[in-house]
């Protein structure tokens, strides 16, 4: 650290070690201390920087306590201790939501292992009107915690390629039309095996393997933490590959991965990824 | 959770167990206990609200996923203040890698906060702010260390767990952050000159007025 003109010929910076007590016990110690006894400009800026220092110190002390923004700790409170709250409501049609508090929804409901890949939040996915459609809406009043707490989930079979990437999937989860049906994870699990999924997809089935590629995604896109709002196992360019729609701070985007996504060695996997919007 | 008349309460450990074995309110009870020292630590390291509020909600979502792993070496809040940091940290790294456009009056700096930190409702808020501002401008290792100590309160040794350094470096740190911001502020402190080394030391123990409490 270059210093001031009045701590000219003085190393701050050890000077400060000394003061602060980082140098006890070692050879600067006996080092500093003799600069400071035999050397004038050392001792005073001793004995200036030590007293400007312990007012910094005192200063900083000082500051005024910063609580938390009650906005923050009111979505903290929702995302880790409120009781499920519904996606969509009867006559509003999709609740409103900033895009921080859409993106709590769903990570935090897959880290807690709440598993249900089907719900009536696949009749949301497939685009139908939420405003009209009073058999989702009913069965969002029974499903609500399952409905909130997992992506939605459909095995399309769709064979993608990058133009068709941001195109939302037509064929929507054979369960969709059963929307008051939510599955527990074991259920899914046997969904697995009995759709339309590719076996090379199937590591990717149980919400830890898919959590574990959608941290990789996450962490590949360097766009904070993203609010996924779908997983089709599908296919991209003929390859098995799990597309996930997602929101992030840095776009809405389609991310296409392989089987790999999520292993140590594959991270995420990435086939393709394009932004939607 | 069995606890929350505030009589016996449940420690940190028995809270972050609970969330472990399932209990849904467990985690939340632990955020609601320490939010507001996580937040100041995140907010005065990073500096920008958001990108705070970021960092925290980040932070808290891996503890919430990773709890399990949590082996009990330290106390909750250290590990607590351990991922909060180290997402700040992370933050301010990835903007020093990808740097922004800066700011037309380019007072941006990539591992600086923004200086939207809002004043302090105090009586010597010039004082403040002026002290806020030469903690920002301090490098990022510095102003970690000096935050959780001299900001917040920690021991030393307490910092030291949570950043991941020696002691040592703390009192390095501290030292050194706190002398590039005595002479950044000049007189404006209006200290009383003359040696002062034992007022000035890093604290090594448990401060007598940990702001942590508050």
């Amino acid at each position: 650290m270059t210093g001031a003109a009045e701590f000219s010929g003085v190393d701050i910076d050890l000077l400060a070690d000394y003061i602060g007590g980082a140098l006890e016990g070692t050879p600067d110690e006996s080092v500093v201390a003799t600069l400071i006894a035999d050397d004038a400009r050392w001792r005073a800026a001793y004995e200036t920087l030590g007293g400007r220092m312990a007012m910094v110190g005192a200063e900083l002390g000082r500051l005024a306590p910063e609580p938390m923004p009650s906005d923050l700790a009111a979505r903290l409170d929702e995302a880790f201790t409120a009781p499920p709250r519904l996606e969509v409501v009867h006559d509003a049609g999709p609740v409103q939501k900033t895009r921080k508090q859409r993106r709590w929804v769903t990570p935090i409901a897959i880290a807690a292992g709440v598993v249900a890949f089907v719900g009536f939040g696949l009749d949301y996915l497939a685009g139908r009107d939420n405003a009209s459609d009073t058999a989702a809406n009913s069965s969002a009043a029974g499903s609500a915690e399952q409905s909130r707490a997992t992506p939605p989930t459909l095995s399309s079979g769709t064979d993608y390629t990058e133009a068709t990437l941001a195109v939302a999937p037509s064929q929507p989860l054979s369960a969709a039309s059963e929307p008051g049906e939510t599955f527990s994870a074991q259920k899914n699990g046997d969904r697995a095996a009995t759709d339309t999924t590719l076996p090379e997809l199937s590591r990717l089935m149980p919400p830890e393997a898919l959590q574990e590629c959608l941290d990789l995604i996450q962490q590949a896109n360097a766009g904070g933490p993203i609010d996924v709002e779908s997983v089709d196992y599908a296919r991209f360019d003929g390859s098995p590959a799990v597309v996930v729609r997602f929101t992030a701070a840095n776009g809405v985007w389609a991310w296409a991965s392989g089987p790999a996504c999520g292993t140590p060695a594959g991270g995420a996997d990435t086939l393709a990824r394009v932004p939607v919007r | 959770m069995t606890s929350g008349d505030g009589a016996t309460a449940t420690s940190d450990a028995d809270l972050l167990r609970a969330h472990v074995e399932g209990d849904k309110q467990a985690f939340g009870e632990l955020v609601r206990r320490h939010r507001d020292r996580l937040w100041a630590v995140a907010v005065r390291t990073i500096g920008d609200r958001e990108e705070a509020a970021d960092a925290v909600q980040d932070a808290l979502l891996s503890a919430h996923r990773n709890a399990a792993r949590f082996r009990g070496d330290s106390a909750v809040t250290t590990w607590l203040h351990r991922i909060v940091v180290n997402a700040c940290l992370d933050r301010i790294r990835r903007r020093q890698a990808h740097p922004t456009v800066p700011l037309p009056d380019g007072s941006r700096s990539e591992d600086r906060p923004s200086g939207v930190e809002p004043a302090a409702p105090v009586q010597d808020h010039e004082t403040a702010l002026l002290v806020r501002e030469a903690l920002a401008a301090l490098p990022v290792d510095q102003r970690a260390a000096i935050v959780l100590v001299d900001v917040q309160g920690y021991p030393v040794a307490e910092a030291a767990e949570i950043l991941g350094v020696a002691v040592g470096t703390i009192k390095s740190r501290c030292a050194r952050g706190r002398a590039k911001m005595a002479l950044a502020l000049g007189d404006v402190a209006h200290p009383t000159e003359g040696n002062q080394e034992a007022s000035s030391s890093v604290p090594s123990g448990p401060a007598a007025d940990r702001r942590d409490q508050r």
